[in-house]
């Protein structure tokens, strides 16, 4: 008993630490643009100003809208060609024997350890000689094979029962057919945490869209919100707290609607 | 799945590059950022729409670019994403000129009989002017001034600043201002644009150009004299806000009618018309509580810098024609004098500048702007890392107690480990 | 033949893969090596060969040393802090309370969130007087501090916000690795009457040793590669403590425009990095081993 309620104070004392930042983000949003910033005493707004969002969206000098559709469309495209290159080589990794299988393997798990730091001057002039910068292609290309997903989905894969594959091998399939036939439809929920691992990972990256891309037409929401913060010196935190709340938003919804496959997918490519 | 796929072929028709070849997109670069919905913004963005209007088929498309502008126009220079036409500052002129990334003006002046280079003041237009070419169209200009708020000097019967007053003389009007927990003298920035004038008014300066070193020149005893006077100012005196303070509010307390001084550029009269109301519903500050004054000085004669914009094109630009139309419209008499109104800045047309100069508050700029020099980046390339570590010295000697020698000479080595590497 | 078959397949299956890891990570790190060997201005045409100098500039300047140091700190801090954390939070959630998932689902929230967003909320969060760390603070009577611009504070205040960020997908990763534990071995423990610590310290923390492992690579590795919070938070900034290496490649880069010797330093990274990981996994392999065939 003492130990339940002890439980249950931990918990929910960690929830408000936690969660206590995003509740003052959203007061702090709904103060009246241009004024000081509140103190303890008023930080619930007398007097909310929701205009502050529309002034966010709609009347400010930054294409808020494109923003949002930058990063929907990238996102989408880079989970969807993700998925397809990903499982196709887990698929290999995991129920074909070829030469190398092995080394290659481990050169792909060896590749998550330098991503970023290390290869962005080489890629940016790859992607300049390639004319890609500032393009779509800049934001989706580099993006669209992941040493995690395969890792992930190989994983999936290779519990999947061999029965299956060695009837539909007699049958006369191809290696493609038990691909998309077989094994591709049993693994939808591996699948779906691979896209959500993508989809976050993308939707949030800042770094290459920050070098990548330099028109304001092409920026995503991740890049495009460091414009507000950037855009007032320290002051006017209603209209940046508004900001913050708008890019936030969309991305506590998906993952209300995907967090079930985050703690399978962890599960999954963790701990084996 | 299939939906997902459905979505992303929808997005890749809907929002893919504009092909549309009966629009020309005309991007022009400036450090605007997100914007709060002012006056000031609605004002420029009429001027695009006219320009719009009358060129039809031209969509303007702004690049704003609030945050490390230099690195991220020269970055798009070099990924061959440039926007047509940019903003110049004379600040970081010398980068863009230097390196040839910029188109010379010269040959469109000398064809076109509708623009007259003589309309502009001839030592603004001479930043971007290398030899016979010439890369940017001055667009506006300020000097750096002192601002003081006249209703608060009357309320505590401190007479109003004068003409070749000194250091000792601004720290003794900003102690009679100050209330402690009320109200400042002065409001400090920290931004090395915004106190390089204390050091030239000390005698001292940041770097020698012609071969860009700081060791011996940023550190130096008049240097050293100068950052301690604003630092006892600030935290002896306390007569301004500690760094810390000034985040603390949120808010620029000059405008906030909270602090009876500030230094500043012409473009501050846009916050202060747009000042935020104070508990009586008035602003806590208008035009007419304003006074203007030049810088205080240790030498005689006070100095101080002159920030200017101008326009440039693209070397590599296809719409050349189109923005020497738009550099030609937005510095016209008709715009400009539209623009000015705002209170950005100095209008660098003599015309409309000599029309604002009959405004009581305006005037007081004009005998502060023949002491004006041009900021180093106008000549000096790589200049911006100057700036920066500068204030991170500032930073240092104010929020973290380092001493001001200590911080000047630690500064002027990395300065010139800097300039070594280029 | 059938194994010919098998063989082409498998190739034809990895080769989209294989030709972006090429492309996109193995190729890029050749041209670091390459690159690292001129003096290149980005803006200016000219590449001078100059052989090792760049790497012995980095290696005899202070700002390398001191963004590799602030690198190391911000990891041998973070890294074990933020792991006893989720772990403590792991064994909290793993209990079988109404509403459970609710909390672990909470929990995870700030880990997905966006960079940026929650940089700028953590400004605020840090601000001075009015900011909501020192708001609290302030009504024990604590005086205000200026955590972001204050050179002995700021760091601690990005390791203080990375736990907060980097709770979820580690607590998820132990929780896992708690769940996977047979539960007879606690059973059989309770029966010849060992206390709860020591069945923490000899069935738990042994049985969470695969976990641990890859808990500590990954975080370390991230950790070395911090960069979103430095750049919108702090510019590396006071007075250069919180100059980390990511950041600081970056403006080497981005912002000086060094190329050659940005990417000599970027090269150093990886050699520290790699080597990291290597020591990492030989350390904890030990251990492993001994427990599975033990």
């Amino acid at each position: 008993m003492l130990r339940t309620a002890l439980s249950y104070g931990l918990l929910l004392g960690l929830a408000g630490f936690l969660m206590a930042p995003f509740v003052w983000m959203v007061f702090v949003s709904l103060h009246p643009s241009r004024q000081p910033i509140p103190t303890l005493e008023n930080i619930i707004p007398q007097d909310p100003q929701w205009q502050n969002y529309k002034t966010v969206l709609f009347d400010l000098n930054l294409p808020v809208d494109r923003f949002f559709l930058n990063s929907l469309f990238v996102t989408f495209s880079v989970v969807i060609l993700q998925l397809l290159i990903t499982s196709m080589a887990a698929y290999a990794f995991a129920r074909l024997r070829f030469r190398g299988k092995k080394p290659l393997f481990a050169v792909f798990l060896g590749s998550m350890m330098f991503a970023g730091p290390v290869t962005q001057i080489p890629v940016y002039l790859l992607l300049r000689s390639f004319a890609w910068l500032d393009t779509y292609y800049a934001l989706i290309v580099p993006g669209i094979s992941s040493a995690f997903s395969i890792f992930l989905l190989r994983q999936f894969f290779s519990q999947i029962p061999y029965d299956l594959d060695e009837a539909a091998r007699i049958d006369g399939a191809s290696h493609f057919n038990i691909y998309s036939r077989i094994i591709m439809p049993l693994s939808k929920p591996a699948l779906a945490t691979a896209a959500a691992f993508t989809f976050f990972g993308v939707w949030t990256d800042f770094f290459g869209p920050l070098i990548y891309t330099n028109s304001t037409d092409m920026r995503t929401l991740e890049v495009g919100l460091s414009i507000f913060k950037n855009s007032y010196g320290g002051s006017n935190w209603p209209l940046q707290m508004t900001a913050a709340v708008i890019v936030l938003l969309p991305l506590l919804l998906a993952f209300l609607f995907a967090q079930r496959y985050f703690v399978k997918g962890i599960l999954l490519g963790g701990v084996k | 799945m299939r939906f997902a796929l459905l979505a992303a072929l929808a997005l890749l028709v809907g929002c893919g590059r504009d092909n549309d070849s009966d629009i020309i997109v005309l991007r022009v670069a400036n450090w605007s950022g997100a914007g709060d919905d002012s006056e000031f913004e609605r004002t420029i963005q009429d001027i695009y729409e006219e320009f719009e209007r009358r060129h039809p088929g031209v969509d303007i498309r702004v690049e704003g670019i609030p945050d490390g502008y230099v690195s991220k126009v020269i970055l798009s220079f070099v990924a061959g994403t440039e926007p047509d036409v940019m903003l110049l500052d004379a600040s970081s002129a010398a980068v863009f000129i230097d390196n040839g990334v910029l188109a010379d003006l010269m040959p469109f002046i000398e064809n076109d009989t509708a623009f007259a280079l003589g309309d502009f003041f001839e030592n603004v237009v001479d930043i971007a002017r290398r030899g016979n070419a010439l890369f940017a169209i001055p667009n506006d200009f300020t000097p750096m001034v002192m601002y003081y708020n006249k209703r608060l000097f009357d309320k505590a019967d401190v007479p109003y600043p004068k003409p070749g007053w000194t250091f000792q003389d601004f720290r003794a009007t900003a102690r009679a201002l100050t209330i402690p927990g009320e109200q400042y003298g002065f409001s400090f920035a920290n931004w090395m644009p915004g106190w390089i004038m204390w050091l030239w008014n000390n005698d001292g300066d940041v770097i020698d150009s012609s071969f860009p070193r700081a060791s011996g020149i940023l550190d130096s005893a008049e240097n050293v004299s100068a950052l301690e006077f604003l630092h006892d100012v600030i935290k002896v005196d306390k007569s301004a806000p500690s760094l810390g303070e000034v985040a603390s509010m949120g808010v620029d307390l000059f405008a906030n009618g909270q602090a009876a001084m500030t230094v500043s550029g012409h473009w501050a009269l846009i916050g202060y018309t747009n000042a935020p109301k104070g508990s009586d519903g008035k602003p806590a500050i208008t035009w007419d509580d304003l006074g203007v004054i030049e810088m205080p000085s240790q030498t005689g004669s006070s100095v101080t810098v002159m920030y200017e914009s101008g326009y440039a094109i693209g070397k590599n630009s296809k719409n050349k024609e189109l923005a020497w139309e738009f550099i030609k419209y937005f510095t016209s008499y008709e715009v400009q004098s539209k623009y000015n109104k705002s209170g950005i800045a100095v209008c660098a047309r003599k015309d409309v500048a000599q029309e604002r100069a009959s405004d009581p508050l305006e005037a007081m700029f004009l005998p502060i702007i023949p002491s004006a020099r041009p900021p180093h980046g106008a000549s000096v390339e790589g200049y911006e890392i100057v700036e920066k570590v500068g204030k991170n010295a500032l930073d240092s000697i104010l929020n973290n107690d380092i001493p001001v020698r200590v911080a000047l000479e630690k500064a002027a080595k990395r300065i010139d480990q800097e300039f070594a590497k280029r | 033949m059938h194994r010919g078959e098998e063989q082409r397949q498998g190739w034809l299956f990895v080769s989209p893969a294989v030709i972006h890891l090429a492309v996109f990570a193995l190729i890029p790190i050749g041209y670091a090596l390459y690159l690292s060997l001129f003096k290149w201005q980005l803006l200016r045409e000219s590449q001078e060969f100059i052989g090792l100098q760049n790497y012995a500039m980095s290696l005899a300047e202070s700002p390398f040393w001191n963004a590799m140091w602030n690198s190391g700190r911000y990891a041998i801090v973070s890294v074990p802090a933020g792991m006893i954390v989720a772990l403590a939070v792991a064994i909290l959630v793993n209990q079988k309370l109404r509403g459970i998932t609710v909390f672990r689902t909470l929990f995870y929230i700030p880990a997905i969130a966006s960079g940026v967003a929650i940089s700028m909320l953590w400004i605020y969060v840090y601000l001075p007087e009015t900011g909501m760390i020192n708001t609290i603070l302030g009504s024990f009577g604590v005086q205000s501090i200026d955590f972001l611009n204050r050179a002995e504070w700021a760091m601690w205040a990005l390791v203080f916000m990375s736990i907060w960020t980097g709770l979820g997908p580690r607590m998820v990763l132990f929780l896992a690795g708690l769940l996977s534990i047979p539960q007879p071995l606690y059973e059989a423990a309770e029966l010849d009457g060992a206390s709860r610590w020591r069945c923490f310290v000899s069935i738990t923390l042994p049985m969470l040793a695969p976990t641990t492992l890859f808990v500590l690579i990954t975080s370390t590795i991230s950790a070395l590669q911090i960069f979103t919070p430095v750049y919108m938070m702090t510019k590396g900034q006071p007075e250069d403590t919180t100059d980390v290496i990511g950041y600081h490649i970056y403006s080497e880069a981005w912002v000086n425009f060094n190329i050659g010797l940005a990417s000599a330093k970027s090269f150093l990274l990886l050699i520290v990095i790699a080597a990291i990981s290597l020591l990492q996994f030989r350390l904890m392999k030990k251990p492993m081993e001994d427990f599975s065939t033990g």
